[in-house]
């Protein structure tokens, strides 16, 4: 099977007279972590967003390869990125239901396929059997992922009532279950104590393994680009700076002078 | 601890409060205009301005005294939560001793006719209520116009049984069917629109509703209203004392004395039946997967669109299956009138029914019937009191959002629980 | 064709008034992001204010410009007290909760409002004798006359001046930079030490004078009040602020201007019994079209 998943081809997003992202172009590959990494301000987040279906690019192409097969992302607005073409994300401020429960949260994130089982509501107006296996199914599924994240005794909590670093996993979690083929995370180490950020990155290591999902990685956390990466792309003012390996990234002087800038 | 400099505050703040008020109260309360003739003239009603004025002094005061307490008392977040607490632990059988009570309602000896008719009014608003309930409470959307769906169900209903004379059990879903319809109809161009503007917009559908009801002389029948609509049949007898030819009547069937009750009564179990149906189907249907992601929506539409549900569509299903229910209720007022008018059918009745969801806490099925009764109790009590009865309604509406902004039971229980699944 | 231009002048007078309306719906959601439901009861109030003035003062002998111009600084002075009143009793302590506490505690005060002058004034609808009368004809000879009378004049004329006055205010002075402030970010407001509070009771006051002018203007146009008034002509200045965009003040009066016009045109071309149903269709199509109005900011969600 191809190793390549997510191929983006000459990026450009404009604001009016801003461009926030020039001419970008990296890829990603299956079954590896590749972070994105670069000052504030670089683009990083609007790279998402295009990806995501939130804002659509004034150029470029964004291509992901599903089982073999190359879909353009472009095509896909807001909630048929998740639904077809199976791209998740979260977000830099956490996005949970806060009034609903932990459970509930990882329902939601199973709504179509639940959907089509319900029969559009008419078989679970009836409580027929068909649609009550498919949602003890997806109760299983959730049940799965939390234990994974050990959160399965708070499981009816409400989710804003959870800790940060929780709310984190749980958000993480919660995009899985819509079993993407590419997982983008918005900088999911932000807050979180060194004891949490190493709890994250076995999680992260657990999905790349195990599941067989790419990861796209927003961070400024160095432990965590350094540690799970297997691939970094440096951007800066909207343009790709370097692209290799963590270690690479590490000596590039290109790198070093955008973050720390040149002696004068 | 009270110190004098605090006292002194508090009396400035009283009589800063004489003074607004003087301002407030002087021309509006104490120079009364009435006619003469062509014109108008004036008359001081010094009297009753110099009470409100003190009232307000006199109240700020005590309110000031009240917060220099170590602990304020804040009577009703103190009544509210107590029965939040008893509601969660006893919810259940709360709601079946309602229903039972509800039930057994009509036979209790203090029921009269007057209380029957208010009751039936109370049911017709919870109906409205656990109808909007869905669209306002559940999936969050700010529909300010609610009265044009129980219109258009009422008018359906009253114009096909003038028209055809079916029975009620066809009119019925035919109207409900109608306002859904006409739900679709209008939430299809304005359901993306933000929360404030969606308000707006409704509130002008409303209207529109309303102007086109009095206009449209030649199907409403303008301001006169539609008449003669059929009443309502006990499977077909009929609840009349000189029945028609060929008809049976309820009276003579059961062998009771003729009586109005009889109607009355049939109309009270109707709309408790229509009520509890609408209840039934919210809770059943917060269950599944579109229940669920209308509380989802309401909370987080962005992660709702990154988990791959679509707004647009469950936003829709949400306002038709609100506006369906509203025709339904409409119905039931129509045959229950046998009268309909543009008249009934004012923004004031869509304030009302916003108002019982949003005090009875978003969302919650008993929160909505203890806000209908609530609300319209005040107004029944203060039936005598003309118009003083609109302002105490209001006033309750301001003085409950203060204290309770999340309504009077604002917890909400997981729909689906791992606990319940491993069991 | 001289039919379209009284139309005009017509729709001109009636969308100053419905302008000035708007501008205190449009600074109110611009500052702290709510509608005021009781706007339009407020202007009605001020109508009511400036008719029981205008009975006053024309029981003495002074003149009619000095009457025109306390009766309009009365009506500010006692309309604005009920708009502060509100503000502090029923939207101030809502600050911050959930998006549609405001709204309902704004609806209540608006039945209050209403039902409160019903009780307090009666019922019935209050006439005013006309106080401005006259007015220029042009086209004298052709089969339609065109009447702009001193009464119109007056209210655009006054209208202009206030906008101007308010344009500066917003735009030149402290107060002005304050409000701006606190409709972008209201906590980094307060952190620079400018009194939010004082800022929002400030605008709640402005808006409402306004809303008390366009009731002055009022009655002494349509000659004729009663407590109901504010509900329809609220609900259209509203529809004009969105028009305009929200939060835009030149857009609220472009906006009041549309609306008034539409109004206008359409009772005096197509029918009058459905003129209300124009103006609320052309809101439902304008937000289809434009959901930000057409001089609002486009919306960006930052994600």
């Amino acid at each position: 099977m191809n190793k390549n998943l997510l191929k983006v081809e000459n990026l450009t997003m404009k604001f009016g007279g801003l461009t926030a992202i020039d001419d970008l172009s990296f890829s990603a590959n299956n079954n590896e972590i590749t972070s994105i990494i670069g000052p504030n301000g670089a683009g990083k987040t609007t790279v998402f967003n295009c990806l995501t279906g939130f804002y659509k690019p004034t150029a470029g192409e964004m291509l992901l390869n599903r089982n073999d097969e190359i879909v353009a992302l472009k095509k896909f607005t807001d909630y048929k990125i998740a639904q077809k073409a199976k791209v998740a994300r979260t977000f830099q401020n956490i996005r949970l239901f806060p009034a609903m429960s932990v459970l509930e949260n990882l329902l939601v994130a199973q709504h179509n396929e639940l959907m089509v089982a319900s029969g559009y509501s008419i078989f679970g107006i009836l409580n027929l059997k068909r649609y009550r296996d498919k949602e003890k199914g997806a109760i299983e599924k959730a049940k799965y992922w939390l234990d994974i994240i050990g959160l399965t005794n708070r499981a009816d909590d409400n989710a804003g009532d959870l800790p940060y670093g929780d709310q984190r996993k749980l958000e993480i979690v919660r995009a899985m279950c819509i079993e993407p083929r590419l997982l983008c995370l918005d900088e999911p180490a932000a807050g979180l104590n060194p004891k949490e950020s190493s709890e994250l990155n076995k999680l992260l290591e657990f999905i790349k393994n195990d599941k067989k999902t790419g990861i796209l990685l927003i961070e400024h956390d160095m432990s965590v680009v350094m540690g799970i990466s297997d691939h970094v792309v440096v951007l800066n003012y909207g343009k790709k700076i370097f692209q290799g390996s963590p270690t690479e990234t590490r000596n590039s002087k290109a790198v070093i002078e955008a973050y720390l800038g040149v002696d004068e | 601890m009270q110190t004098s400099s605090d006292i002194k505050k508090i009396i400035k703040d009283s009589l800063f409060t004489g003074l607004i008020s003087l301002a407030l109260f002087g021309p509006i309360v104490g120079l009364k205009t009435s006619s003469k003739g062509e014109g108008l003239f004036v008359t001081p009603h010094i009297g009753i301005v110099v009470l409100l004025v003190a009232a307000c002094i006199t109240g700020r005061f005590l309110i000031g005294l009240n917060s220099l307490r170590k602990k304020e008392i804040n009577f009703i977040a103190k009544i509210t939560s107590s029965i939040s607490r008893y509601m969660d632990n006893k919810g259940k059988h709360v709601a079946i001793t309602g229903v039972m009570f509800a039930i057994v309602f009509p036979f209790l000896p203090f029921t009269d006719r007057y209380v029957l008719d208010v009751s039936i009014m109370i049911l017709t608003y919870i109906m409205l209520g656990w109808g909007l309930n869905i669209v306002v409470g559940l999936a969050g959307l700010l529909d300010l116009g609610y009265v044009a769906f129980y219109a258009v169900g009422a008018y359906s209903y009253a114009l096909i049984a003038t028209t055809f004379g079916w029975s009620f059990w066809v009119c019925l879903p035919l109207a409900g069917l109608f306002a859904g319809f006409f739900g679709i109809l209008l939430g299809f161009p304005v359901l993306r629109l933000r929360g404030d503007y969606l308000a707006i917009v409704t509130l002008g559908f409303g209207e529109i509703i309303r102007i086109i009801l009095i206009n449209w002389y030649e199907v409403t029948n303008g301001p006169d209203g539609i008449t003669g609509i059929p009443r309502p049949s006990f499977f077909g007898l009929e609840f009349k004392k000189f029945p028609d030819e060929g008809v049976d009547s309820f009276h003579t069937f059961f062998n009771l004395e003729y009586s109005t009750m009889h109607r009355i009564i049939f109309l009270y179990y109707l709309i408790l039946v229509l009520a509890l149906i609408t209840n039934y189907f919210t809770l059943r249907i917060r269950k599944l997967p579109v229940g669920r992601a209308w509380e989802a929506l309401r909370e987080d539409e962005i992660a709702c669109k990154s988990l791959g549900v679509n707004p647009t569509n469950t936003k829709l299903t949400a306002f038709a299956i609100g506006a369906t229910f509203g025709g339904f209720a409409g119905a039931f007022f129509a045959t229950r009138q046998a009268f309909v008018s543009p008249e009934s059918f004012t923004f004031i009745e869509s304030a009302i029914i916003v108002a019982i969801v949003v005090l009875g806490g978003m969302g919650s099925q008993t929160g909505v019937v203890l806000a209908a009764i609530f609300l319209i109790g005040i107004t029944e009590i203060f039936r005598d009191l003309e118009q003083y009865r609109m302002i105490a309604f209001g006033g309750a509406m301001v003085l409950i959002m203060i204290f309770k902004p999340k309504g009077i039971l604002a917890n909400r229980k997981p729909t689906v629980t791992l606990k319940d699944h491993i069991k | 064709m001289e039919y379209f231009i009284q139309q005009l002048i017509n729709g001109i007078t009636l969308g100053s008034i419905y302008g000035l309306i708007a501008i205190g719906y449009t600074m109110v959601y611009g500052i702290i992001g709510m509608i005021n439901f009781a706007h339009g009861d407020i202007f009605m109030i001020g109508a009511f204010i400036a008719l029981i003035a205008f009975i006053l003062f024309g029981l003495t002998g002074i003149a009619l410009p000095i009457i025109l111009f306390l009766v309009l600084l009365i009506s500010m002075l006692f309309t604005a007290c009920y708009g502060w009143s509100v503000e502090k009793l029923a939207y101030k302590p809502l600050r911050g909760s959930f998006r549609l506490a405001p709204l309902i505690s704004a609806l209540g005060m608006s039945i209050v409002l209403q039902n409160y002058v019903q009780v307090a004034q009666g019922a019935r609808v209050k006439p005013l004798q006309p106080l401005i009368t006259g007015g220029l004809e042009f086209f004298k000879d052709s089969e339609f006359v065109v009447t702009v009378s001193y009464l119109q004049i007056f209210i655009v004329f006054l209208t202009i001046i206030l906008m101007s006055m308010f344009t500066g205010l917003i735009t030149k002075t402290d107060l002005g930079r304050a409000q701006r402030a606190c409709e972008q970010d209201r906590t980094m407001t307060s952190l620079l030490g400018i009194n939010v509070d004082r800022t929002i009771s400030i605008t709640f006051i402005l808006g409402s004078s306004l809303a008390s002018v366009a009731g002055m203007m009022f009655v002494l146009y349509y000659g004729v009040i009663d407590f109901y008034i504010g509900f329809l002509a609220g609900v259209k200045a509203f529809t004009a602020a969105v028009l305009g965009g929200i939060g835009s003040l030149p857009g609220a009066m472009l906006g009041g201007l549309l609306i008034g016009l539409i109004e206008t045109m359409w009772s005096g071309y197509i029918s009058i019994e459905y003129k209300d149903v124009a103006a609320f269709s052309v809101l439902i199509i304008t937000l289809i079209f434009f959901p930000t109005g057409f001089l609002g900011k486009p919306d960006i969600e930052k994600v």
